[in-house]
């Protein structure tokens, strides 16, 4: 039989990163409420349904209503910076294009996983014209840079934007160029917690992933875990503050990021 | 059925217009809101759904001619047909429920009466901002004002009947002169200066504190054409950037730069865009906004929206 203490364990098997963190605990309710006079496949099936629910209002349709609005920002002539791959920011892109805009993107990208080469896959297939630059040119391409658009793992209680690692990095960058940085983010990924760096929570990949070099050699570090003082640190994410973003666009509206505590007090999330 | 709707919109347009004229003082928002709150009042339609269709509409037709004030009369308006259709009075849990009226008449009657309520408020609006805001000037003061605000004028003139001393400093704009004259007529001791010359005086002003065209979802200002320089201009050299502004100001848009305001907003005439009329200034150069909800930090202005329209 399948209880609330049932689930914990699973749940704390899958990688729990903030954005599922809030699905767990949609999902927990789900199972309290379950009465107990149903039959087990009926109450699966309740259970099954309500996942969908939750999947179709918070990520399908949240998606669709943030897209409308994203589309809006999107003017002819602009050149857009994104980083590494989003689903959300790619679905704005390629809607955009569809509605006739003309754009260009430029696709920021880090190792290891050089997820950015997926984006511009995308997006060239689409018709959009797309450069392609590592994180450490950001700075020299920024200049040509109309807009920066960023998509969020999660965004915390103070007003910080929690994202892919180098998200921090862009976000300073476009701050000091005066670009203006749009963050695409559904109201689910709002989180209760507050945390000022990336050090207090974050979470680690493979580290080996690290050592792959384009010519898939040997790096001076690829015995490290023969030497007892060298670690290899693969950070998934990072913080960026509230004052390095312009407008956070999220389902139910158009905000600053300082005003996320207020749609989490509002109760206008969900659960 | 449709002409004589549109003819009797016409007349209503007629009547804004001749208020705009006689009534230099009040607000342009309040003067709109006033001509939707007769039109109500007079209205022959049967529905609800009916009546916030005309009010729509002649919303619209009054936002044209307002010229570059029309973001105030756009988000007046809107208030105006939100707070009036509120299921309840949000203070007064025993007046009546817009839900249990029987039959139209006692729903316009329960709208009109909602209406007087609201224009009351806003009527009320400039009063409770000088009362809130003038503690703010201290004796010795000299303030920095851009071109000429009635809000910021009954400010002044009630510090001033407090018994406070102070200067105040005016850029020329278009309408400075207008506003020295009149803080002049008040006893208050007022310059006029060159906009060039802001960087001249700064050094010496304590504050600024400018009035409002309107005010932005993240906080930022619209106001006269050369407000954002004055505003880097007290941030570079640490002085607080102030703005007096009635809530019925605060519009629905979200620019992110000078160009994302619509050519409306900008522009006396949005077909031939001679020379911007307004600027917007980011809320990181804003420190508080003096309303007749209180005084907020920009970042409280988002909230102000959202629990009016979420």
């Amino acid at each position: 039989m399948i209880g609330p203490s049932h689930l914990h364990n699973h749940s704390e098997a899958v990688v729990s990163t903030q954005s599922t963190g809030n699905f767990i605990k949609h999902t927990k309710v789900q199972v309290a409420k379950i009465s107990p006079d149903l039959t087990e496949s009926v109450a699966k099936e309740e259970l099954q349904q309500s996942c969908d629910n939750f999947f179709r209002e918070n990520i399908y349709l949240a998606g669709k209503s943030i897209t409308e609005k994203a589309v809006e920002r999107v003017v002819d002539g602009d050149t857009i910076l994104i980083y590494k791959k989003s689903q959300l920011i790619l679905h704005i892109l390629l809607e955009a294009k569809a509605r006739n805009k003309n754009f260009r993107v430029m696709v920021v990208d880090s190792r290891p996983d050089l997820s950015g080469v997926q984006s511009c896959e995308r997006l060239t297939a689409a018709g959009i014209p797309c450069s392609y630059v590592y994180i450490n040119s950001c700075t020299y391409v920024m200049k040509k840079v109309t807009k920066v658009m960023l998509a969020a793992d999660a965004l915390l209680a103070n007003g910080y934007v929690l994202g892919p690692v180098g998200t921090a990095l862009i976000g300073l960058i476009s701050s000091t160029y005066n670009k203006p940085v749009i963050v695409c983010c559904e109201t689910y990924k709002f989180s209760e917690r507050v945390q000022t760096d990336s050090i207090l929570y974050n979470e680690l990949a493979d580290p080996d992933s690290m050592l792959k070099t384009l010519n898939e050699e040997d790096t001076p570090v690829s015995n490290w875990r023969d030497c007892p003082n060298t670690r290899l640190v693969n950070l998934v994410y990072d913080t960026t503050p509230p004052a390095l973003v312009s407008i956070v666009i999220t389902e139910i509206a158009e905000l600053p990021c300082t005003s996320a505590p207020v749609v989490l007090r509002r109760g206008a999330v969900k659960m | 059925y449709q002409r004589r709707v549109r003819v009797g919109m016409e007349r209503y347009v007629e009547e804004f217009e001749r208020k705009k004229n006689n009534n230099k003082d009040t607000p342009i928002a309040i003067l709109a809101i006033q001509v939707l709150n007769d039109f109500v009042s007079k209205s022959d339609v049967g529905t609800l759904q009916q009546l916030l269709e005309q009010l729509k509409e002649l919303s619209t037709q009054l936002k044209a001619t307002a010229g570059t004030s029309n973001t105030s009369v756009v988000s007046g308006c809107d208030l105006f047909v939100r707070f009036i259709t509120l299921s309840r009075g949000q203070n007064d849990p025993s007046s009546e429920d817009i839900l249990e009226c029987k039959g139209f008449d006692r729903v316009r009657k329960f709208l009109m009466d909602r209406g007087d309520t609201f224009l009351e408020r806003l009527r009320k609006s400039r009063q409770k901002i000088a009362q809130l805001a003038y503690p703010f000037i201290t004796d010795g003061v000299t303030v920095l004002t851009v071109n000429v605000s009635r809000v910021v004028l009954q400010l002044l003139v009630k510090a001033h009947q407090k018994s406070k001393k102070f200067k105040v400093l005016v850029t020329q704009s278009e309408e400075g002169p207008l506003m020295v004259k009149e803080l002049n007529a008040q006893g208050i001791q007022a310059t006029q200066i060159l906009d060039a010359s802001i960087g001249y005086v700064m050094e010496r002003v304590s504050f600024v504190l400018v009035g409002a065209v309107g005010v932005v979802e993240n906080g930022g200002l619209i106001n006269k054409i050369g407000t954002y320089p004055v505003a880097v201009m007290a941030r570079s050299l640490n002085k607080p950037f102030y703005v007096a502004v009635e809530s019925f100001k605060f519009y629905r848009n979200y620019p992110l730069s000078q160009l994302d305001l619509p050519n409306d907003a900008r522009y006396e005439d949005p077909e031939e865009k001679n020379h911007p009329e307004v600027d917007f200034t980011p809320p990181k150069y804003i420190n508080k906004l003096f309303t007749d909800l209180g005084v907020l930090t920009p970042s409280a202005v988002s909230d102000e929206l959202m629990k009016l329209y979420i």
